[in-house]
């Protein structure tokens, strides 16, 4: 009885003839019974070779002669079709339009224009081939879970979802476990990612820079020329320097300034705007090594981590933070993947003018919706068991100071989650010899 | 494009390795699209891919495997693409299809074999009703119209004419015990 439902339904897929329902009926049996499957399977092989074996070309419609056609025959037929096809395409000569599965995908835009009035847009799929991006940044996702940012003017090409070219211009990458082996090349470089960030630089006669942030990669020659010098492994915190002319690979000052416009979008960030400064990796990537009066400084930590215990925050709805009771915090609860990021503002006396008081702002645009920000001491300690990063030693912070309701004077600290729940604004007031941090938890994407 | 084109020395054993594999490709994407018409374009497009990326594939790995992911992942984006005018198989569906595809990969090769032998014998009436309805393009409907009949009498002597070939092959494979 079930057998002839299952036939039944087998039958009308084939032919092309069943409805919506029948079509979700016949999934609901496979999805189910591994015999309804094989039953399918079969049916499908049959009904695949009926076509093949019948749709080569030669074969009349109504065969009426077929002692002449015989089977070896049309299979050398079927072959020799092939074989051309194949040479055709390899010759560049395509009889279909090429539609590849996606390689990649443009996760993230900022301002990026494929020429003068082309924007990019979020979600575009990526084949392989060439990119042109004329400006603005752009941030590119790959099939096995590699992430570059691209910053403009730069040319690209995708090959595929573990390999690409940088003709040139900047890029950042942030390679998971899962896309290790991923391959940059460059016009006098070949980089193999060993699991890492890191970000290449190409210039003027393919003269190539590669900064290691996190991880290591490998460096040799183009792959034309491989065998021309041993390949060099470049740790987290070197940089080396590559030129088409001079064929070695010399090691360069450790410098990450050129890539901290790709960088934070490469971690999760949109923009920032004022006094905020993503801060990129490397062996002195300490919050307490960065003592700055200029700049609220930005820390990736933790990414996509799914934390063990709920966690206590100070905001987490849109508005402006105020001061309430230990009791009172929301808690996120532990199911969820967040992505962390510390902020800090880290005064030190001026000394010329060391009673300078004044404020520094900034504003932080995270590509994903903000799920708690946190910024009283206990809280930030309490998070940073968590969502810290292992090996770095965390200053002591003050906590920010709001403004009390109905406060008139100036000289508070304003924090303010954006309506968009991805914008966090920021003011703090400098205080020399102090401290401020808030760490924010983002939804993973 | 032209630097992305792998090692041309390679291609000789690309064809080969192609031309081995097709039929399972192809029995595979329609088991994932169920139409016959889609399943060669994504064939198509999929072979494409498959020679673009020949570079990822190891000489001496399973080729079946490989092409099988590739086929997959085209299959899927044509999908996507094509929307919601009929129902998708999910993504679970196809993932066990895809297993098992490639886990009974010999026996279904088996079972082509048989089949051209069974077609052969098939008498000559019917041999031209399949010839008219696998024709490339035609499709049963368009096969009806054109000779006048009913699709629904058409689609009732393939149906029989396909169980009489599975019965056919499975005497063939000594399955007929379990063949029901």
């Amino acid at each position: 009885m079930i057998d002839d439902e299952l036939q039944d339904l087998i039958e009308k897929s084939l032919n092309e003839v069943a409805t919506e329902e029948e079509s979700r009926a016949l999934e609901e049996y496979l999805l189910h019974d591994i015999q309804a499957r094989n039953r399918y399977l079969n049916e499908v092989n049959l009904h695949a070779s009926l076509r093949r074996r019948f749709s080569t070309a030669g074969e009349a419609p109504v065969a009426t002669d077929l002692a002449d056609t015989n089977t070896p025959g049309r299979k050398l037929g079927m072959v020799l079709a092939l074989a051309t096809l194949l040479i055709l395409l390899v010759g560049g000569i395509s009889l279909f339009s090429p539609a590849p599965a996606q390689t990649a995908v443009v996760a993230q835009v900022v301002g990026a224009y494929r020429d003068a009035d082309t924007a990019y847009t979020v979600g575009e799929a990526v084949h392989p081939g060439v990119l042109e991006i004329t400006r603005g940044l752009l941030r590119l996702d790959f099939q096995n879970g590699a992430r570059v940012t691209v910053e403009g003017p730069a040319r690209i090409e995708v090959i595929h979802e573990k390999q690409m070219t940088l003709h040139r211009g900047l890029i950042t990458a942030t390679v998971p476990e899962t896309a290790i082996g991923f391959v940059i090349d460059t016009p006098s470089a070949h980089v193999v990612d060993l699991g890492t960030s890191f970000g290449v630089s190409v210039g003027d006669e393919g003269l190539t820079e590669v900064c290691v942030f996190e991880g290591e990669v490998e460096v040799s020659s183009p792959e034309a020329d491989r065998a021309d010098i041993t390949p060099q492994l470049v740790r987290e915190g070197q940089a080396i320097r590559t030129s088409e002319n001079s064929k070695t690979i010399d090691s360069v000052a450790y410098e990450t300034t050129r890539f901290e416009n790709a960088w934070p979008v490469n971690a999760g960030v949109l923009q920032t705007t004022g006094s905020m400064r993503f801060v990129t990796p490397g062996p002195d990537f300490q919050p307490g090594n960065y003592e700055d009066n200029e700049h609220i400084v930005v820390f990736p930590e933790r990414r996509a981590f799914v934390a063990p215990e709920s966690i206590r925050v100070d905001l987490v709805d849109p508005g402006e933070y105020a001061k309430s009771r230990y009791r009172d915090k929301p808690t996120l609860s532990p199911s969820r993947r967040l992505t962390s990021y510390l902020l800090q503002l880290d005064a030190y006396p001026d000394g010329k003018n060391p009673n300078r008081r004044r404020s520094v702002r900034g504003q932080i645009t995270f590509a994903q919706p903000i799920a708690g920000v946190i910024t009283v001491t206990r809280l930030l300690k309490e998070s940073e068991a968590v969502f810290g990063l292992p090996d770095v030693a965390y200053p002591t912070a003050r906590e920010i100071e709001p403004r009390p309701d109905g406060d008139e004077r100036p000289g508070f600290d304003t924090l303010i989650l954006a309506a968009d729940r991805r914008t966090l604004i920021i003011e703090l007031q400098e205080n020399p010899g102090q401290l401020d941090q808030v760490r924010v938890l983002v939804e993973a994407d | 494009m032209d630097t992305q084109q792998p090692d041309p020395s390679r291609h000789e054993e690309f064809v080969a390795l192609y031309v081995r594999h097709e039929a399972a490709v192809f029995s595979f994407v329609l088991a994932m699209v169920q139409n016959t018409a889609d399943a060669e374009d994504i064939v198509q497009r999929a072979s494409m891919t498959m020679w673009r990326c020949f570079d990822q594939y190891q000489s001496g790995t399973n080729f079946r495997n490989w092409a099988f992911q590739v086929a997959k992942n085209t299959a899927l984006n044509h999908l996507t693409k094509r929307g919601r005018d009929r129902h998708v198989f999910s993504e679970k569906l196809i993932a066990l299809l895809a297993d098992e595809s490639d886990d009974r990969a010999e026996q279904l090769d088996a079972r082509r074999r048989a089949l051209d032998f069974c077609v052969e014998k098939l008498p000559t009436t019917e041999r031209s009703l399949l010839a008219g309805c696998y024709a490339e393009g035609s499709t049963i409907r368009a096969f009806a119209t054109q000779a006048g009949d009913t699709p629904n009498k058409i689609y009732k002597q393939v149906n029989r004419i396909r169980r009489q070939l599975r019965t056919c092959i499975e005497r063939q494979l000594g399955l007929e015990g379990f063949a029901g």
